[in-house]
């Protein structure tokens, strides 16, 4: 009963995130056009509606999942949604068609996976997958620079960066291959004088993973996604071996990397000093960091009010810096709600990878959680100056239709983590998947017609 | 592998943990240094979208105020409904270049960013709502407008003291400019309008009457004349020999007196007539101490105590200026040479002599009051300085009165309704001998004389012919005339 308890707060929740959402819509247009929007309730109708399609999706398909990841994205979908309207009409109109598309996305994910341990079988086609959408935009025609980094491919009308779906997929892969591999990598012994190493065969994947990630770093200048591929693998890999070997060894060549990286590219040389020092440079590379830094400031406790700051003074607010933008209009108060909600969904993730009994699914969960916690951080801390720069998007909250439909596979691929265990430990039925009915129907079929013959 | 996740849970949060404390600095603890940061414009471009409170004169008249805009840029738009009128007092405010005067230093105020403004609004602080503040003139605008009539297209400046409080009634400078110029929003214009105005003959963007300092003239005269009184040196007995010309020691260059007259006699004849040669002889006699301490004690050389702030300085010297200096000492004490007053101040010299020698600190600002009517603050009238005794006061007061009755203000001054007036005038020669003639016109005067409710000053510069001929008396006086039976006709609802 408490499963299926889980759905009903589901409901109650993400009402509660749609209240909030018209809201906060409704008071962005007063502070900024002083008018109640005369589409807020259809807005309302269609929004709701969204999510509730999302709702019953996840009734259906995967009643036994956590009851708040889906909320909790709905509000920050919500928060971003309403911030990309304010900055800019037009986005907002393109953000609501992949609104439909991430909510499609999020329904197909979870009707396309329905067991968990397949998805450990087609390991190497993710990692192939992935390893390939990484490189993309550096093949020549196809990919494309914005701003600096080389992120985005262009096949035909579609515009799209294919990092966000690789990470996925790298997820899936590393929690495929270290499932199988951790025993052995855990328990290899290679006695180094006084120190216990695994044997240096072990040291493959992570040497793979950091030429990946280098050639991220330096072929396209994508500092951000470089360093959430690589925390993401030395993250699991530790998890899946429970050796702190692989943390001090994945840092350490993270580090040395970055450390050629400054020594070697004047980009990342401005990336660093701007961090240190954005002030001197404030008419040139500093100029965004520090219109950032005086809308955070601006904003104080209770924010400037929807509508009523001036986050357009930050170049690019709707991508990378929509959270200094949150920080303006909606004060330490606002700001603060966004990390707990991200900080909430992370517990929420770590609980699912706990609770989970396979070490494939546990990893999995590991791996995605991880991947949205760090993006997070990696963005806000670029953003607040805590960490230098580097151009990613908020999960969920930013403009872009590439991560919010990825982020939304993600989220469904946790959710179906989740329901698998609350299936497996018994707290639901566990019915049969509708391939599993068709294939139970075709095999009595089978059955029935070699008995009469 | 669970302990290792909760190692993974607990990093993840000491990362985010790191994020709150971040954002606790900037949002907290630096704000004000991120906020007074001179390339943070957020500031300005806030108080540009909200409504900013009205500036009033006395009787009721709105001489600043915003409105919603008709541009995108921002959503109000600063005006100033009298025009020219009250250019010099209000200021103007830009979003590029700043603000001045009373829109600079109560800018708070009618932004309602005061704490007071927003302690009171605390309810409000999240719904943002209009706490804009006003500020309240000492200044009449009906007054002003008489003043501005008076002296026309000259150049000079009228300031119209309450000589009991030291409020301001009316202080007008020619030239002046349209503030509603200046504060478009459009920031090229807004440059080209201030670039061509800073460059333009006359300074019109300084407040001639306080931020400017002329050559008095006669008008000196009441100083070298209450120095004298209060130190002993001369009184109504007092008598100088007729003559028309004087030179001290040190110097074989005569002083003369105006148009070479011959000049002499009692306190009250060379004083109504305007001699020099008395009053050169009288500084002499005091000598540099005496007449350096006499004028410091009526704050010459000293920041006006203006509410405003941002004044000029008056000027008589130092002691050590006359060390071997006679003749100076002797010219300055006639008001010429480097002596150099204020316009406001002259004003607040007959304002002292019709307060019977106590000097109020000038103000214009009566009061700031926040947006449903309540005072913030009200402006009590306060002495600054007490330069001479009341005995001097009224003996100064009845040498002004034969100024007015027969000396060389009689041809101007007589008031309607009999009402008796008492100044001094000043012709103040900028040229020396021999080249073309260059003199400021000047009177200062107060009304009625033994009820004293007006002080009066105007300064014609001399920067044309016509007024160059003319004498404080011909010129001056007739404006004081107008102004003072305007006022004292239409007394303050």
């Amino acid at each position: 009963m408490q499963a299926l308890s889980r759905r009903s707060t589901e409901l109650g929740l993400i009402i509660m995130a749609g209240v909030i959402t018209a809201a906060m819509y409704a008071l962005a247009s007063l502070g900024k056009n002083s008018i109640i929007p005369p589409v807020i309730v259809p807005f309302l109708i269609v929004m709701l509606g969204l999510l509730l399609v999302a709702h019953f999706a996840t009734r259906k398909l995967a009643r036994g999942a956590d009851a708040t990841l889906l909320p909790l994205a709905a509000m920050l979908h919500g928060i971003g949604y309403v911030m990309i309207t304010r900055l800019n009409d037009h986005l907002a109109g393109l953000q609501t068609t992949w609104t439909f598309i991430a909510i499609a996305a999020y329904v197909g994910t979870l009707l396309v996976v329905q067991r968990v341990p397949d998805l450990a079988r087609y390991k190497w086609t993710f990692f192939v997958l992935g390893a390939g959408l990484l490189l993309l935009p550096m093949v020549p025609g196809v990919g494309h620079s914005v701003g600096g980094a080389r992120i985005w491919v262009r096949l035909g009308p579609i515009n799209f960066q294919p990092g966000e779906f690789a990470k996925i997929l790298l997820a899936l892969f590393f929690a495929g291959y270290l499932y199988e591999r951790r025993e052995l990598i855990a328990a290899s012994t290679w006695n180094l004088g006084p120190l216990r190493l695994p044997e240096p065969r072990h040291f493959m994947p992570i040497a793979v993973s950091w030429v990946f990630a280098v050639v991220v770093m330096v072929g396209q200048k994508d500092l951000g996604s470089s360093l959430l591929f690589f925390t993401l693998f030395v993250v699991m890999i530790w998890v899946a071996t429970e050796r702190a070997t692989f943390l001090v060894i994945g840092f350490t060549l993270f580090g040395g990397a970055a450390y050629m990286a400054f020594r070697l590219f004047t980009h990342v040389q401005d990336r660093v000093h701007i961090w240190i020092d954005p002030w001197s440079q404030y008419q040139g590379k500093g100029y965004q960091i520090v219109q950032s830094m005086f809308a955070i400031g601006d904003g104080g406790i209770a924010g400037t009010g929807l509508g009523q700051g001036h986050p357009n003074l930050i170049p690019a607010v709707q991508n990378d810096f929509i959270f200094a933008a949150i920080a303006e209009e909606m004060g330490l108060i606002g700001a603060t709600t966004v990390l707990i909600a991200f900080l909430l969904m992370v517990g929420a993730g770590l609980r699912i990878a706990m609770r989970a009994e396979r070490p494939f699914e546990k990893l999995l969960a590991v791996g995605l959680t991880t991947l949205l916690g760090v993006q997070a951080f990696i963005i806000i801390g670029g953003v607040i100056r805590v960490v230098p720069l580097t151009g990613i998007t908020l999960p969920f909250v930013s403009y872009g239709g590439s991560s919010l439909v990825a982020n939304y596979v993600l989220l469904a691929l946790l959710m179906r983590v989740s329901d698998s265990t609350s299936r497996r430990i018994g707290e639901l039925p566990d019915d049969p998947t509708i391939a599993e009915r068709y294939a139970a129907w075709q095999l009595r079929r089978t059955l029935s017609e070699t008995t009469a013959s | 592998m669970n302990a290792h996740i909760r190692k993974l849970a607990a990093g993840l949060i000491v990362c985010y943990l790191v994020l709150f404390v971040q954002l606790n600095l900037l949002q907290v603890v630096k704000r004000p240094e991120l906020a007074s940061n001179p390339n943070n414009n957020r500031g300005v471009l806030r108080d540009f979208d909200k409504p900013r409170g009205p500036i009033v004169s006395a009787d009721g008249v709105v001489v600043a105020n915003s409105q919603p805009s008709a541009d995108t840029k921002f959503k109000y738009q600063r005006t100033y409904p009298e025009g020219d009128l009250f250019a010099n007092v209000t200021g103007y405010y830009t979003y590029g270049f700043g603000a001045t005067k009373v829109e600079k230093k109560y800018s708070n105020v009618l932004a309602g960013n005061t704490g007071q403004q927003q302690l009171a609004n605390i309810t409000n602080i999240f719904s943002g709502q209009d706490n804009t503040g006003s500020v309240r003139l000492t200044m009449r605008a009906d007054l002003q407008q008489v003043a501005k009539d008076a002296l026309g297209d000259r150049e000079g400046s009228v300031v119209v003291l309450d000589p009991k409080t030291g409020a301001v009634r009316a202080m007008w400078s020619y030239p002046t400019y349209d503030p509603n110029q200046v504060a478009v929003h459009d920031n090229t214009q807004a440059k080209n309008v201030l670039t061509f105005l800073n460059a333009a003959p006359g300074k019109p963007l300084l407040a001639n009457a306080f931020q400017e300092r002329y050559m008095p003239g006669s008008t000196f005269k009441i100083i070298t004349t209450a120095i004298a009184i209060e130190a002993g040196a001369i009184n109504f007995d007092s008598t100088w020999a007729n003559e028309t010309s004087f030179t001290p020691e040190q110097t074989t260059d005569p002083i003369e007196n105006y148009n070479g007259h011959v000049c002499g006699g009692d306190l009250r004849e060379v004083f109504r007539r305007s001699c020099n040669t008395p009053f050169a002889r009288t500084a002499v006699l005091l000598g540099a101490e005496t007449m350096v301490a006499g004028t410091k004690a009526w704050g010459i050389g000293d920041p006006i105590p203006f509410d405003l702030g941002g004044g000029a300085v008056s000027n008589f010297g130092e002691v050590s200026d006359f060390d071997n200096a006679i003749p100076k000492l002797a010219i300055r004490g006639f008001g010429q040479d480097d002596d150099s007053m204020v316009p406001l101040q002259m004003a607040m010299i007959s304002a002292t002599v019709a307060n019977g020698g106590v000097s109020m600190k000038p103000y214009l600002v009566d009061a700031t009051l926040d947006h449903q009517g309540r005072v913030l603050s009200q402006t009590k009238p306060s002495v600054w300085r007490t330069p001479i005794t009341p005995q001097t006061a009224a003996m100064l007061n009845e040498l002004m009165v034969g100024v007015v009755q027969n000396g060389t203000a009689s041809c101007c001054l007589k008031l309607a309704n009999g009402i008796q007036a008492a100044a001094k005038t000043g012709t103040a020669q900028l040229n020396a001998k021999g080249q073309q003639q260059r003199s400021h016109a000047w009177i200062t005067a107060f009304a009625p004389a033994e009820n004293p409710q007006y002080a009066v000053v105007v300064m014609l510069k001399g920067t044309t012919d016509e007024i160059s001929a003319g004498t404080g008396g011909k010129l001056a006086g007739p404006i004081a005339k107008t102004i003072l039976d305007f006022a004292l006709a239409h007394p303050l609802g």
